[in-house]
């Protein structure tokens, strides 16, 4: 079994919030998280029901260089970035 | 023509806002959100969708007056253009924003089960019943400021066939959208479940409004009974206060129908005529529309746990909405989706007045957010 990094976990709930603070407010963290997202060192997740942001915030992510995952939970999506290598390969 | 008949009236109203509700959730349909994004995060591709939903529609609405369809035309409840579009449209786009959603992105967002869109709600009901207080000021001002008593559209103002303006922006958006095609620029990847591309929305609400004038006389609209509802509440509690304000007295709609002989009366007032017939189960489709798909899709929830400070701001940008509303006058599903397309003066001026309205309201809206910002748990 081959040992997994540590990642600290930046949750943020963004449920029931005025449009487009889900965007904002993920835009905001990764700029100042920028780093260590990259790094491998922290892992942001942000809770959320605007189907906008779902489309938006994966691509804005992706573009700005982070590897992401949209999860369906049960009334929400969770929207993940700053994967570690290994996940992005599976 | 179905205007004879008040069920066949309910009925094909309430389907079109059933399928309106239903598409626009689907693709986050959002006309708030399509200027905003542009402002804030240069993005356009929103925007470019209302733009081949305007050309469509405008392109459809020629053909069908072209075969003689439309013996409405340009449809009633339209006026002269004035400054108070302009003016009217500079709120209306800060309100949007500031609301999280337009006259119809509230009704959407709220069948899906934000709580935020009910405080805007609410907020343009309570705007709409306000502009009755300074309804004589405000027409004053528009009648003062009024360019012309005698065009309604910019062909009518030229003199000139509404083909010849027609034809050459269809031809020269058909290039440009030929062009973008290639680049997929109308398809994007989304993993939210059901993800309608939005163009299809585009084209379906196209096809409605264009159903909506065959059939009911006029492209969609809403925000009259808005006014409605803030009389009929009010009447309530002060019916000699609404009996005596003059708004409430307006007879807006007064035509009988070339094609059915119908007689199709209505104003704001707390009465239950053609107006109501026609928007109310629009209201209550889009609504509807929205709910049930997103209840397939099980996305269905109400929160209420977002800052207060957000339904405050949705709240108050739902009176300025109520408000511009009544005061442009009409809404944006009004003049982009319906007067845009026939080239009305209002509409163009409207639009003028709207795109520096959402530039800043997208400013607010982002010192709002950011400000109240939490720091991130866990």
């Amino acid at each position: 079994m081959s040992e997994k990094t540590k990642q600290e976990r930046i949750d943020i709930d963004m449920r029931g919030q005025v449009c487009p603070a889900c965007l904002l407010v993920a835009m905001d963290t990764m700029n100042k998280y920028r780093a260590p997202l990259l790094g491998g060192k922290v892992r942001l997740c942000i809770k959320t029901d605007n189907r906008e942001a779902i489309t938006t915030i994966p691509t804005t992510a992706q573009n700005m260089g982070y590897a992401t995952r949209v999860t369906k939970m049960a009334s929400y999506y969770e929207i993940c970035v700053g994967l570690l290598p290994e996940e992005n390969e599976k | 023509m179905i205007t004879g008949s008040l069920f066949l009236i309910h009925t094909c109203s309430l389907l079109l806002g059933l399928t309106a509700g239903f598409v626009m959730h689907r693709s986050d349909y959002c006309m708030a959100g399509m200027f905003r994004d542009a402002f804030l995060f240069k993005n356009t591709f929103m925007l470019r969708t209302l733009l081949l939903q305007i050309v469509i529609t405008m392109a459809i609405f020629e053909i069908a007056r072209l075969s003689g369809l439309l013996p409405l035309y340009p449809f009633p409840l339209l006026g002269f253009p004035s400054l108070a579009n302009l003016a009217g449209g500079f709120l209306f786009g800060l309100g949007m924003v500031l609301a999280g959603g337009c006259v119809v992105g509230t009704l959407y967002k709220m069948g899906g089960g934000s709580t935020i869109s009910l405080a805007a709600f609410l907020g343009l009901i309570a705007g709409s019943g306000l502009y009755a207080e300074m309804h004589p000021r405000w027409s004053a001002f528009m009648k003062a400021t009024t360019f012309s008593q005698n065009y309604l559209t910019l062909p009518q103002l030229a003199d000139l066939s509404p083909s010849l303006f027609v034809a050459p922006i269809v031809l020269a958006a058909a290039l440009l959208f030929g062009k973008g095609a290639k680049k997929d620029f109308w398809q994007r990847p989304s993993q939210v479940r059901g993800y309608l591309q939005p163009w299809k929305t585009a084209c379906t609400l196209a096809l409605a409004t264009l159903v909506s004038y065959l059939l009911l006389g006029m492209p969609l609209g809403i925000t009259t009974t808005y006014a409605k509802m803030a009389a009929m509440l009010e009447n309530l509690a002060a019916p000699g206060h609404v009996s005596r304000l003059p708004f409430y007295q307006i007879m807006s709609l007064d035509i009988v129908h070339p094609a059915s002989g119908a007689v199709l009366r209505g104003g704001p007032g707390p009465r239950f005529d053609s107006i109501w017939a026609i928007q109310f189960p629009v209201i209550a489709g889009i609504v509807l529309g929205s709910m049930i798909s997103a209840i397939l899709l099980r996305e269905f929830t109400m929160h209420a746990r977002a800052p207060v400070r957000q339904y405050v701001m949705a709240c108050c940008g739902g009176i300025i909405l109520g408000l511009a509303s009544r005061m442009s006058p009409a809404c944006n599903i009004w003049h982009l989706m319906g007067g845009l397309p026939i080239l009305a003066l209002q509409s163009l001026l409207f639009l003028l007045g709207l795109i520096p309205g959402s530039w800043a309201g997208s400013k607010i809206i982002t010192f709002v957010i950011l400000r109240q910002r939490s720091g991130p748990a866990g």
